[in-house]
């Protein structure tokens, strides 16, 4: 989870990068929190400005909600984890798709991916056939030979 | 008022009946796939399964609904209508004017996909018991298209892959799918949306091949070459989703397909039952009895229903 990944397009203010990610995965296990309360359990050891920044960028990027709470703000992340998984894949998926001169050439990319997947069992199952085939082509000359 | 009023009534009643019978389908489905029948029987049961709901709503309500409504229903009263039944009437509408536009929009799409699939098309004289038109465009590799006039569609890279017998008898599996009007009833699970029967609709698809394959296979070698043109055909994957109203040769599950036509001589000693359309002759003759002898009790018992459904 170190490594920086694109959520929402190619947008560099949509790229997550490993502290957000920390405190994204935080904030899950929390539920809600404010500032304070994530710092409350000492396991991120940054300044209270650094995580107010990171969570107000957070926000801003729409993958949290926040509500004030006296003078500070409780934030609550707007998707869980399966969610914006989903919604990465599918981004990424509509950027592949969204990339080349012609629509069908990059989605023929992915089938080809896909084709590549199956052409193992595909394989295997023209082998099936073709014994089937010298089977029955020795059973028919078994056959005209004993007649 | 009084036609309104029966007009919303039958609608209230249809809609209800629909929703239940099809979720009742939608979980009782599955206890048909212990049938041990021929795949023709399955694919016709599973068929009239997702329909039945429709049907027998349809039937339901102008059998005895509205004649009960017209025959019971005080016209001198002037009653109101709750706010329930006029909701369920408006969804009634929206089902009707949401599986119309389905299968519009469907229809559309297909006729418009397949005439691209067509520039430049000429006809092929495969043997087929049906017109074959070769496709120069990116058309998928074997395919039936259309409902009224119904076409098999194959493209150039098929013909220059698949062997005469080959492409012979992969013909006559489109062709079995075309006498078995699969394209209108594809259209007509359009027509009757419900949630939680793509299931059904899946395992119908499954049956439909499997009774293809079947139709088009009457020896062994018929059954190699099948297998083989499947095998071959399979690494030819269209680049676009196919449209409704068509049944393309590479559906389902492959490795089941193939399996299940190299083992066709076990297969054929198996005969496992036929499901004929006139074993349903004789219960359907007594259930018409019962409801001719029965009829005006019945007419008085769907007015105390629809009478308390409004209410």
């Amino acid at each position: 989870m170190t490594k920086s990944f694109s959520i929402f397009g190619s947008d560099s203010r949509a790229q997550l990068g490993p502290f957000e990610q920390q405190v994204l995965q935080k904030l899950w296990s929390h539920g809600s929190a404010t500032v304070r309360e994530l710092l409350a359990d000492g396991k991120i050891h940054q300044a209270y400005t650094t995580v107010m920044t990171t969570m107000d960028r957070l926000y801003k990027k729409g993958l949290l909600d926040r509500v004030a709470e006296g003078r500070a703000f409780r934030y609550t992340p707007r998707h869980s984890p399966e969610e914006l998984q989903r919604v990465a894949a599918l981004e990424g998926i509509r950027q592949l798709l969204g990339s080349g001169d012609a629509s069908s050439l990059p989605l023929s990319y992915l089938v080809e991916a896909l084709s590549t997947h199956d052409a193992q069992l595909l394989d295997e199952l023209q082998l099936l056939v073709e014994r089937k085939r010298r089977e029955i082509q020795s059973r028919e000359t078994k056959s005209r030979e004993q007649s | 008022m009084f036609a309104l009023r029966g007009i919303a009534v039958s609608l209230t009643f249809f809609v209800v009946f629909y929703c239940l019978l099809s979720a009742l389908v939608a979980v009782a489905w599955r206890s048909l796939k212990w049938l041990h029948a021929t795949e023709q029987s399955l694919a016709g049961l599973l068929f009239a399964s997702r329909v039945l709901p429709l049907a027998a709503s349809v039937v339901i309500t102008f059998a005895f609904v509205v004649p009960s409504f017209q025959l019971l229903e005080p016209r001198s009263i002037d009653e109101g209508m709750g706010a329930m039944p006029l909701a369920l009437g408006v969804c009634a509408l929206l089902l009707i004017a949401g599986g119309c536009f389905r299968v519009i929009a469907a229809q559309t799409k297909t006729s418009r996909v397949v005439a691209r699939w067509l520039e430049g098309a000429h006809s092929l004289n495969a043997g087929a018991q049906t017109v074959t038109f070769c496709s120069r465009r990116e058309a998928p590799p074997l395919t039936l298209v259309g409902v009224r006039k119904p076409r098999v569609l194959v493209s150039e890279s098929t013909v220059v892959l698949l062997s005469h017998e080959e492409l012979h008898i992969a013909l006559k599996h489109e062709v079995a799918h075309m006498q078995s009007r699969d394209n209108l009833k594809k259209l007509i699970f359009r027509f009757c949306p419900f949630p939680g029967m793509a299931k059904l609709e899946s395992a119908w698809s499954q049956a439909a091949e499997l009774a293809a394959d079947d139709a088009a296979v009457s020896n062994l070698d018929d059954a190699v070459d099948l297998a083989a043109a499947l095998v071959k055909l399979s690494r030819l994957v269209p680049v676009e989703a196919a449209p409704v109203c068509t049944v393309g040769f590479v559906t389902g599950s492959i490795s089941t397909r193939v399996a299940r036509l190299l083992a066709w001589n076990e297969a054929g000693k198996a005969q496992p039952m036929r499901i004929r359309l006139w074993y349903a002759v004789p219960p359907a003759l007594v259930a018409l009895s019962f409801v001719f002898a029965t009829y005006g009790p019945a007419l008085a018992l769907t007015h105390e229903v629809t009478e308390w459904l409004v209410r």
